[in-house]
């Protein structure tokens, strides 16, 4: 194949392995494009996978999205680069060249069978990324029991190079010594869904996330009620084991901020408050649950009446208030949250045995690095900016490369999976046409 | 200006009025210059009236009761002598002269005492210089209330407020009195009913203490508000809740004239070096007036200044101090009399700028906070950077120029002044000089640094049974963690927390005294400097 006859390329490059990523990659590989979906992490499913339910249907997350990374795998048209990064970009639309770092996983990809016995036998516990460090994996790990593709990495930092899972390994597929290795790749257009991560909620110290035990952040809160979770599904007080009678959401933690946070809405956490509301409910129908906010933004189709449903049938209490301090009973691990019940302009205390924050969803810092590969531009938060928020929503200011999902705004599932439709059409379109004017 | 002398004159009713009627019903002559005032007692006359009749124009205050022994109310008069013994303390500190307070014994009987007492008096205060704080001030220009408070709503972000109540749940105050809350205030002056708050106590129930600033969203810089509205606030209500009659605050407004020479350097011990130029100055603050003012609480405010200079003098360093500094002014600006806090501003830095200094330390964080940040704010082109003494030994432990000297086997607490930490963001500081002590283990409370409570009060403003439940709770929590000594960087938290300890409380005060001690000081000790 010479490169001065085949100038427009065919394929694209997909970078970010979530729902958005794989959505994209699903669309372009049907129609016939080839498609390399590359993946920082060991795994591509991104964050949809360590959530339990999803608003406002209540599927089971993991398995809806399942069936899809299966389908990114099995797709004759999808390259899966998991572990991989990107390097450096040149070129332009039609014809980018992309050099992306394959980490190693000092495991050979071919030759792992997923089965498991290393990681038996692995003496180095480290806490599980999967589970928001509440569970416990192995120096040699897959992220989680579905993880796509399946195959076994060695965490090099916490990796002790003892060799015991290479005398277990039946199928020989470790190799201690792998080098990360880079690649080349000619694609015709990139598409970005690097997705979202979380504001540090110990910066607002006054919740004391990080120094009282019942503390948690909401994706914690999703592991715990998740059944394939640390806790195995029962919502259990982490300092005691109890189960709790009564559980406090706070919104907004450094979300809608001029100060000390972020200035934008991450657009999805009234509604997953309400959902784990829900669900805790539906566990333990003992607990009351209250959801402390400032405004309810439900703005999705059936969401209003999502909320309803919690409030109505649910009995979810919900309080206009955003609390000022979360206390704690050195003794019990109680907490006792103070605030002011902006409907009836009383300051009052409330005791509960678990708190939820929901911390701002925030765009990823590495994006900034991811930026200045490709020369694209952010906005003062980090998200990638489109080229025109209100008719080119997916496109950006470097011809060729689309963004979609969470790095482009604050939203939730459903949109993100419509953008990467639609930057997957954009980026159809881009190859479609260039080929078009090469041919003339 | 008027060259008479006038003298105020408080007479306890039931021996000296009647004296001084005596002396008129009998004829006798004495000079007009007295005004009288008749008080129950003599032990009624406290300091602030003395302070507040001299700050207004007299020459001489002229206290007289019954002889000792005689006191209708048996010992008011030995109250009395004690008093005016420490005012005349303070009138030696200003500058002012303990001469022109006297106190007199005159019996309803000594109508002719009386007037000798008064001619006295007179002759000698015609022989003196007029009083300097006769000279007063121009008018002020009206204060265009709508203006500074619209400007106010937009300069320290009450405009963007989102009312989520999250400052009414941090608010100190707010969580023992539920009548309050910041956010009710705001909410009122957005929906054009202030005025209404301009006019009660609520405007001047903050503490300032920034826990609200430091929690908000929307970045609604709450104290910084109140304060504007202070300016245009009812005054009248303002003197019903200043704290010990008036007194501090008064001393801080009588130093803005120009004339006082203040005599305020008697606490420099002996063999301290100290110079008249140089790069590094000491702030001193309110302290030498502390002492007197709160004498009965025995804290020795005193050894905050000493230590300060003998730690910087064991570290090479020869400090200038201003003999007549005058207050920072910080409690004039939050108790909204910006022209006064004005006029110290612009004293105290020509001072400064004079003895060529280009870095301020102070062991006050309520000067610390008003010379960075309100200074800076109000004059251009300070020239000087302003430090806290924890951040300047701190400094010095660290590159070795300080060592101590002798372990302090004792476990302590630190608490984060509001204006050190929430103001000024100075955390870590404190906590290297107390940490740095060998034998010392330092604990925290569980609400610390950035949540840490106020002391209770600030800017001698409402004090009362909600600022003392937030100081009880404040101390219980300190006691909590079992440690022995509670350290604070600010002097105004040992003021304060002492005073709730003398109080009658319904809860036993061994949950909650503790020995406190000024983090220069403890470091002080540690080098057995003191």
């Amino acid at each position: 194949m010479k490169m001065s006859k085949m100038k427009v390329n065919n394929s694209v490059l997909v970078i970010g392995g979530g729902i958005a990523g794989m959505q994209a990659s699903l669309d372009l590989a049907s129609r016939g494009s080839k498609v390399y979906l590359l993946e920082r992490s060991p795994s591509i499913g991104g964050r949809m996978v360590q959530l339990d339910k999803t608003f406002p249907t209540m599927d089971c997350s993991i398995c809806i999205v399942a069936p899809k990374m299966i389908e990114c795998l099995r797709h004759s048209n999808i390259v899966l680069l998991t572990y991989s990064e990107v390097q450096e970009v040149s070129g332009s639309t039609g014809n980018f060249t992309v050099r992306v770092l394959r980490k190693p996983r000092f495991i050979r990809e071919e030759r792992c069978t997923g089965c498991g016995i290393c990681a038996q036998y692995c003496p180095v516990e480290v806490p599980n990324e999967f589970d928001m460090g509440l569970g416990i994996r192995k120096a040699i790990y897959i992220p989680l029991p579905q993880a796509v593709p399946l195959k076994y990495t060695i965490d090099e930092e916490h990796c002790l190079k003892c060799g015991l899972c290479e005398r277990m390994c039946g199928a020989e597929a470790i190799d201690l010594y792998q080098k990360p290795e880079t690649i080349t790749l000619n694609v015709g257009a990139i598409i970005i869904a690097t997705g979202y991560e979380l504001f540090d909620a110990r910066t607002r110290s006054e919740y004391g996330y990080g120094r009282h035990k019942n503390v948690l952040i909401s994706l914690e809160f999703e592991r715990l009620l998740s059944a394939s979770g640390p806790m195995g599904g029962h919502i259990v007080r982490l300092s005691d084991g109890h189960i709790p009678k009564r559980i406090a959401f706070i919104q907004c933690v450094g979300s809608r901020s001029l100060k000390g946070g972020v200035g934008f809405c991450s657009s999805a956490c009234c509604m997953y408050a309400t959902k784990e509301s829900i669900l805790i409910r539906e566990h333990e129908p003992e607990c009351e649950v209250y959801i402390f906010y400032n405004d309810l933004k439900v703005f999705g189709k059936g969401y209003e009446d999502f909320v309803s449903r919690a409030r109505d049938e649910w009995g979810v209490k919900y309080i206009r208030a955003l609390p000022g301090e979360v206390a704690e009973d050195a003794k019990t691990g109680d907490l006792t949250l103070w605030y002011e019940d902006t409907t009836e302009n009383v300051t009052k205390n409330i005791k509960v045995d678990l708190v939820v924050l929901c911390p701002a969803l925030i765009p990823r810092a590495a994006n900034k690095e991811l930026a200045g590969i490709i020369g694209l531009e952010l906005d003062r938060y980090g998200f990638f900016k489109p080229k025109d928020p209100l008719f080119a929503p997916v496109d950006t200011n470097v011809e060729g490369v689309f963004i979609c999902g969470y790095c482009q705004s604050p939203r939730d599932i459903p949109e993100s999976v419509a953008q990467a439709s639609g930057a997957a059409a954009r980026a159809a379109e881009v190859i479609a046409s260039a080929a078009s004017k090469e041919a003339r | 200006m008027e060259t008479e002398p006038r003298i105020v004159a408080f007479l306890c009713n039931w021996c000296s009025y009647a004296g001084a009627d005596l002396a008129g019903t009998s004829r006798i002559n004495y000079p007009p210059n007295v005004r009288p005032i008749r008080v129950m007692c003599s032990g009624r006359v406290d300091p602030a009236f003395v302070i507040s009749a001299l700050e207004t124009g007299a020459d001489g205050v002229l206290v007289t009761g019954c002889h000792p022994g005689d006191c209708h109310y048996v010992s008011g008069n030995l109250k009395a002598e004690k008093r005016m013994k420490t005012t005349k303390e303070l009138l030696e500190l200003l500058g002012l002269g303990s001469e022109r307070l006297r106190l007199e014994w005159v019996s309803t009987s000594e109508g002719g005492k009386f007037a000798q007492v008064v001619t006295d008096f007179t002759e000698y205060l015609c022989k003196r210089e007029p009083s300097p704080l006769k000279a007063g001030f121009e008018e002020k220009p009206p204060i265009k209330a709508e203006e500074i408070i619209s400007k106010a709503l937009k300069n320290t972000n009450v405009q963007y407020c989102l009312e989520c109540g999250k400052c009414s749940g941090s608010c100190p105050i707010s969580k023992v009195n539920d009548a309050y809350s910041p956010r009710r205030t705001v909410e009122r002056f957005l929906l054009g009913f202030g005025g209404t708050i301009l006019s009660t106590a609520d405007l001047w129930t903050c503490m300032t203490c920034f826990t609200c600033t430091e929690r908000c969203p929307s970045d609604v810089r709450f104290p910084e508000f109140v304060r504007a509205c202070r300016r245009v606030a009812s005054k009248e209500v303002m003197e019903e809740l200043c704290a010990h009659r008036g007194v501090p605050i008064a001393l801080s407004r009588i130093m803005t004239n120009p004339g006082l020479k203040q005599q305020r350097m008697s606490w420099l011990p002996e063999g301290v070096e100290t110079s008249q130029r140089g790069e590094l100055l000491y702030f001193v603050g309110c302290l030498p007036y502390f002492d007197v003012v709160f004498e009965d609480f025995n804290l020795e405010l005193l050894r905050i200044p000493q230590s300060v200079v003998k730690i910087l003098n064991r570290a090479g360093l020869k400090p200038v101090v201003l003999d007549n500094e005058k207050c920072c002014g910080h409690d004039l600006l939050w108790s909204g009399d910006l022209e006064n806090f004005e006029r110290l501003a612009r004293m105290n830095v020509a001072e400064i700028k004079e003895t060529g200094a280009t870095r301020v330390v102070t062991a006050c964080p309520e000067c610390y906070r008003t010379l960075a940040k309100d200074y800076n704010e109000l004059l251009d082109n300070l020239d000087f950077e302003v430090l806290h003494v924890s951040e300047l030994i701190s400094e010095l432990i660290n590159e070795g120029k300080l060592k101590y000297d002798v372990k302090v086997p004792r476990r302590v607490v630190y608490q984060d002044p509001c204006r050190l930490g929430r103001h000024m963001g100075v955390y870590e500081p404190p906590r290297n000089v107390i940490a740095n002590i060998p034998g010392i283990e330092l604990s925290e409370m569980s609400r610390n640094r950035e949540n840490s409570v106020c002391c209770g009060v600030s800017a001698w403003l409402s004090c009362n049974k909600y600022s003392k439940a937030v100081q009880i709770e404040r101390l219980m929590e300190a006691k909590a963690t079992g440690a022995d000594l509670l350290v604070t960087a600010c002097p105004k938290c040992q003021i304060h927390w002492k005073c709730v300890t003398g109080e009658k409380l319904p809860i036993s005060s061994d949950e909650m005294t503790m020995e406190m001690r000024d983090l220069s000081v403890l470091a002080a000790e540690a080098m057995k400097l003191i």
